[in-house]
């Protein structure tokens, strides 16, 4: 695996709405990366860990992830993903919810999260976090999965 | 589901905990204000208890007290009859005894005029016949008494006119017979022995006494006979006061057992009424504490409500703000066409096209979006105040005249805009409670002070405080504008204002400041007329416990 491997970008929100703003954000930033989007745990894990072309088996990634979706809580999820063991432990993930309880953000963080990013109701400020997000993307260095 | 919103959770807040006073209930854990209706609680259960305990007693206890009196009465009145009827027979018998007696004296008194009516003719004979002085005297002794015996024998049975009858026939009978003696007697004593005998043997001495000696025996059989019936009568007297004083001792029994019983029964009664109280009394504090959880277990409930449904809410309203944005971009390059088509081809431009995209859009989208603002604002709000109600409450002392000093300090900026001033009326007594809560209550109190004036009135507010037994009252007393009368509760609730809505907010400060208070086990009200200044009055636990908190 290569360097020049495009990072796919692992999208896990069971809104609609929020994913297509999300997206049309991310691609407002100049973002062309392909992104994937799941709209609940189950299918958005098997394709994280088993795909032929999921992150574990092939390229680099970066996940965004909701934290309220209809089969499991998000942080679940988060720590599978950042559990001692897992193939994509290093794999940045930026949690996006409405949830600005404290509790859960330190929460998130101590699993492992990279980034915390709550949906504020302001679009403004909300297309202004996810077009940052896709600065942020533009310049980390995304690692293969191990 | 976004329009009916507001109204539901104004609705959740007032929710499930039941009662009066559900203002109580809205804020989430408030610590005092439960405690308070706990302790209404209590009193209740109490005396709802007392009124279980009392609804067993009365029946019984007046049941009892009735048949107490009926055999108390029934038992004086055997005893009094007894003791009449025994009074009764206890007369009777004495006089039949005293009956008795008298048959016997007359009895011995016939018996004496007998012996000595037989003795003197004895003696009488015997100087008949031998002249002895021996029998003389003899004679004199015996004859000597009988008048007096007869005398005493009438007195005797002046009562029976039969024996009074007989005695009728012997005093003639002695008269004669006395003299007959007298006669011989003296015959005798003067040497005529044998002329006296003569005379003896033709008077009428014989016959006299034979006749006097059968009227005698004939007044003894009499007495003999009485003698019997007055026994007969008095042992009858005897058998009826033993079988009277038999009837009344068992009658005397029967109520004392009777009495003994209900009596045990009541006892009995009064000890499981008293036993159950005692149970109840016991377990009181387990009830409480049980309803407590309840309560408690309730009010969670309802923050977590609160917070889920705030948190739900929100997503929806992420989408009506994203695309109310994108509809707006959108509606840009559309303005900017049918600005050039009106500018190049006018003709292919409707009114309706124009006044879609120059008016209608826009106003529909500036519509949804200070909606949506307003709804995030009141979710916003609804989760501050389920946020506040998870907090910690951490006891310390605090001053209050320092704190509001901070206060003042903190929004000098805002207070002097709006040409207001604050002062402390020292001193104020120290309390032992939860510094920031105490705080928000007080900013937000004197904040809305400085907000609400009265219009060319520079305003001037107040904080004051003294002690009352154990709680202490902190004033905030303003020169405003005032609250009508009416809305003094209402200011309270949540989302919910008064007076002209010329002042930025969303009526959630006071509801704040009451689910503060009611944490920190303490009350708030306000006095105020309209126009004329108001006092918001926060009366506090001199000393908050943890207990308290923690109920």
């Amino acid at each position: 695996m290569n360097q020049h491997q495009t990072v796919g970008i692992v999208m896990i929100e069971d809104d609609e709405g929020h994913a297509r703003l999300i997206e049309k954000n991310i691609r407002r930033a100049g973002i062309l990366n392909d992104i994937k989007h799941f709209t609940d745990g189950t299918t958005a894990l098997d394709f994280l860990f088993n795909a032929v072309d999921g992150p574990a088996k092939s390229g680099p990634a970066m996940i965004l992830l909701d934290l309220n979706l209809p089969d499991m809580s998000g942080t679940d999820i988060l720590a599978r993903i950042k559990a001692e063991g897992s193939p994509l432990k290093r794999t940045p993930v930026v949690v996006l919810t409405t949830t600005d309880d404290k509790v859960e953000i330190e929460r998130c963080y101590d699993l492992g999260c990279n980034v915390y990013i709550t949906k504020p109701v302001n679009y403004e400020s909300f297309a202004q976090a996810i077009r940052q997000l896709g600065l942020f993307l533009s310049v980390i260095q995304v690692p293969e999965a191990e | 589901m976004v329009p009916i919103l507001p109204l539901r959770l104004a609705s959740a807040s007032h929710l499930p905990l039941a009662g009066e006073d559900q203002k109580t209930r809205q804020t989430p854990d408030c610590s005092a204000a439960s405690q308070y209706r706990w302790c209404n609680d209590r009193h209740s259960l109490t005396a709802r208890s007392m009124v279980r305990v009392r609804l067993n007693l009365p029946s019984s206890e007046g049941r009892v007290a009735r048949w107490l009196v009926a055999f108390m009465t029934l038992g004086f009145v055997a005893l009094a009859a007894a003791a009449i009827a025994i009074g009764w027979i206890t007369v009777r018998n004495r006089i039949y005894t005293a009956e008795i007696l008298h048959t016997q004296d007359v009895r011995q008194a016939v018996a004496t005029l007998h012996s000595q009516m037989e003795q003197s003719e004895t003696a009488r004979r015997g100087y008949l016949l031998t002249g002895m002085p021996l029998f003389s005297a003899a004679y004199a002794r015996s004859a000597g008494n009988l008048a007096p015996s007869i005398a005493t024998l009438r007195r005797l049975t002046s009562d029976n006119p039969d024996q009074i009858a007989r005695l009728d026939l012997i005093e003639p009978r002695f008269v004669r017979l006395r003299a007959l003696r007298a006669q011989s007697m003296a015959l005798v004593a003067g040497g005529r022995i044998a002329e006296a005998q003569r005379r003896f043997a033709v008077d009428a001495s014989v016959p006299l006494m034979r006749g006097i000696r059968y009227r005698l025996q004939a007044m003894a059989a009499d007495e003999v006979r009485l003698l019997a019936i007055r026994s007969a009568r008095q042992q009858q007297t005897s058998a009826l006061f033993l079988s009277v004083a038999g009837l009344a001792a068992a009658l005397l029994l029967v109520v004392a057992i009777l009495a003994i019983l209900v009596i045990r029964r009541y006892t009995t009664d009064l000890a499981t009424s008293r036993d159950s109280l005692r149970d109840l009394n016991e377990t009181l504090e387990e009830q409480v504490t049980e309803r407590t959880a309840d309560l408690s277990r309730a009010n969670e409930e309802i923050q977590r409500f609160a917070y889920i449904v705030s948190h739900d809410l929100r997503s929806p309203l992420v989408n009506v703000m994203g695309f109310t944005a994108e509809l707006s971009t959108a509606a840009g390059p559309l303005a900017e066409l049918v600005d050039r088509a009106e500018a190049e081809a006018p003709h292919i431009l409707t009114e309706d096209a124009r006044l879609a995209a120059r008016e209608d859009l826009p106003e529909a989208i500036g519509f949804i979006r200070t909606s949506t603002q307003k709804m995030d604002r009141l979710i916003n709000a609804i989760l501050k105040l389920s946020r506040e109600g998870r907090r910690t409450i951490a006891p310390e002392p605090v001053d209050p005249a320092q704190l509001v000093d901070t206060i003042i300090g903190s929004i000098q900026h805002v207070i002097d805009d709006r040409g207001a001033v604050v002062r402390v009326e020292r001193p104020i007594p120290a309390v032992v409670t939860d510094r920031l809560a105490l705080e928000q209550i007080l900013s937000n109190l004197i904040e809305n002070a400085t907000k609400y004036l009265k219009p060319g009135r520079p305003g001037e507010i107040v904080v004051t405080g003294h002690k009352e037994r154990n709680r202490v009252i902190l004033s905030v007393i303003d020169n405003g504008r005032g609250i009508d009368p009416r809305d003094h509760q209402r200011v309270f609730d949540l989302f919910r204002r008064s007076g002209a809505q010329d002042q930025p907010g969303e009526g959630i400060g006071l509801a704040h400041v009451r689910a503060l208070a009611y944490r920190l086990g303490g009350t708030i009200d306000v006095q105020s007329t309209l126009g004329d200044g108001a006092t918001f009055r926060l009366n506090l636990p001199t000393e908050l416990s943890i207990q308290d908190i923690k109920a």
